[in-house]
């Protein structure tokens, strides 16, 4: 089946399932789901009820769209991500993406666990991202464009909102917590990054490294969604003494730093507030 | 199967001194053709179609400066979906017609600082960061080898006698630069183009590279040319728009049109 027709499947079920109009939709990565306490007045769809939609199978990663309000805004927030090492295609692993932005979604906030290059960073800390490179070695607008989604060649100079990314700041350091900004680079995975390749990444001017996210981050810059991502930097990617890391302790550090994620993004909420109205 | 193509064409055109690549906006040059044979993409037995925009889809065979050309107007790019190998079918099918020279273009964003949107450059090298290569699969040995050496992908001597032309007809001559391609279709971060610079880049575009790789895997002779159309993402405070591509791809096109020809009269 024709893809636009998938997604115009997916929202025409969810439309049915949900009385919602979300403005925000929030992507969760590895070991963040401690965002989705926040949302009140829950609704709970899962992707395997979803025409069309693919079935996550990363460990940490639930498979749900949970649809409720977050600090009294209309919110989508997705509970397990779809990531292109575990073999779907690019318009798979952003056709939620798409959904939410036939849906009306206007701000996509992101999270994602991610090795701090920048040997500055401590784990345990958020990393609000400026910039990306896309080093996956794939595209999610690859293909015919649809028109009506968006441009042929959609412009990435300032691929993370400016203004977002002024809020967050402004509310971590109200928070009192520590963050850093930086460049994410993304890989496909899912080996980790060998240390020659963590001392490419960092001379290509990267600060962090994670398998997920860009794609997300193209096709909401293609279809207007304004774009927040933060990562949670869970362990030292750094080349000299690199330790054999394992999936449970990078979601152990991402669990921790995922609290300092949600209060930052909830303060960049209350700050956007009569946008949002 | 591509001996249909080749027998179709041969039976269109004669000899050929050059073949052109004409990229983004700069497809003019086909109106300039004299004794003008005009194939659409269509007619030809297994040729792909174009979808790009700013992209006809058609081969001009014709006489040029004197000189037998035949120019590709509207390539075929790895962002719409094309595979590598499909992409640079058209280079192939050149070789067994017996081309000889070929010229490729493009419309390219400006990494070096010094570069000026309009300004004509010379490709010197390539960077693939397309993470593709359309050599991948199966080799035909009485094609090309399986492993065809790089290290001169476009032809230093060629430049140097095009300068030399372009420097006796207009006075001036073009820089030369490295140019890296990425897959798009979304362009480049300013993160991406910082890393472009650091590694070497002088300019970015979406094409052209896999053309390159398989004229050299054949053994065709290969002059690149990069119209700057605008400066890569992060150098100017400003979006990238396709439209500010064209329009500038499309004002100095007169000029590049020009600088093709003495190239082509004195070089081909």
């Amino acid at each position: 089946m024709d893809y636009v027709q998938m997604v115009k499947e997916s929202v025409d079920f969810l439309k049915k399932r949900v009385r919602s109009n979300p403005k925000i939709a929030i992507v969760l990565g590895s070991g963040l789901s401690v965002i989705k306490e926040s949302l009140t007045d829950q609704t709970k769809i899962k992707y395997s009820e979803i025409p069309h939609f693919p079935v996550s199978t990363a460990p940490g990663h639930a498979g749900e769209l949970i649809f409720g309000k977050w600090k009294g805004i209309d919110t989508v927030l997705m509970n397990g991500r779809f990531h292109f090492y575990e073999g779907y295609s690019m318009k798979e692993v952003t056709m939620a993406i798409r959904v939410f932005q036939i849906m009306g979604v206007k701000y996509l906030f992101l999270t994602n666990a991610a090795g701090g290059l920048n040997h500055t960073f401590e784990p345990g800390h958020p990393m609000i991202i400026t910039d990306h490179i896309n080093f996956m070695g794939d595209n999610p607008l690859i293909g015919k464009n649809i028109d009506e989604w968006g441009v042929r060649f959609p412009d990435m100079s300032e691929a993370y909102n400016a203004e977002l990314i002024s809020m967050a700041e402004e509310a971590a350091k109200e928070l009192l917590i520590p963050y850093y900004k930086g460049v994410y680079v993304a890989v496909s995975g899912p080996s980790f990054e060998t240390p020659a390749e963590l001392r490419m990444f960092r001379l290509l001017g990267a600060d962090a490294v994670g398998m997920s996210t860009v794609p997300e981050v193209i096709v909401a810059n293609h279809g207007g969604i304004k774009v927040l991502a933060v990562s949670a930097i869970t362990d030292r990617a750094i080349p000299e003494g690199l330790k054999p890391l394992t999936a449970e302790e990078v979601l152990e550090v991402a669990n921790k730093t995922g609290v300092q994620i949600a209060k930052i993004f909830e303060s960049v909420i209350e700050r956007l507030g009569e946008e949002l109205k | 199967m591509i001996e249909e193509s080749v027998d179709f064409l041969k039976s269109k055109i004669g000899k050929v001194d050059v073949a052109v690549i004409l990229g983004s906006g700069l497809g003019k040059l086909a109106y300039e053709v004299e004794e003008a044979v005009r194939i659409p993409y269509s007619q030809i037995p297994n040729f792909l179609r174009s979808t790009a925009p700013g992209h006809a889809g058609e081969l001009v065979y014709g006489k040029v400066s004197g000189k037998y050309v035949l120019l590709m107007n509207g390539r075929f790019h790895m962002y719409e979906g094309y595979k590598p190998r499909d992409i640079v079918y058209p280079v192939e099918v050149m070789k067994l017609i017996g081309i000889k020279k070929l010229i490729v273009t493009n419309a390219a964003g400006g990494i070096k600082l010094s570069f000026k949107p309009g300004q004509l450059v010379f490709i010197k090298d390539i960077i693939n960061l397309s993470f593709r290569n359309p050599l991948i699969g199966p080799n035909d040995e009485k094609i090309g080898p399986r492993f065809p050496d790089m290290s001169s992908p476009l032809s230093a001597l060629w430049i140097d006698k095009a300068n030399n032309a372009i420097y006796e007809s207009m006075k001036e001559r073009l820089e030369s630069g490295t140019y890296a391609s990425m897959l798009g279709p979304s362009y480049e971060t300013p993160a991406e183009i910082r890393m472009l610079r650091k590694v070497g880049a002088d300019m970015v575009g979406m094409s052209t590279v896999p053309e390159i790789i398989k004229a050299n895997h054949v053994g065709i002779e290969t002059l690149g040319i990069s119209c700057i159309t605008n400066m890569a993402a992060g150098v100017l405070s400003q979006p990238l728009s396709e439209k500010e591509v064209l329009d500038v791809a499309n004002s100095v096109s007169k000029r590049f049109i020009s600088i093709v020809k003495v190239i082509i009269e004195k070089t081909c």
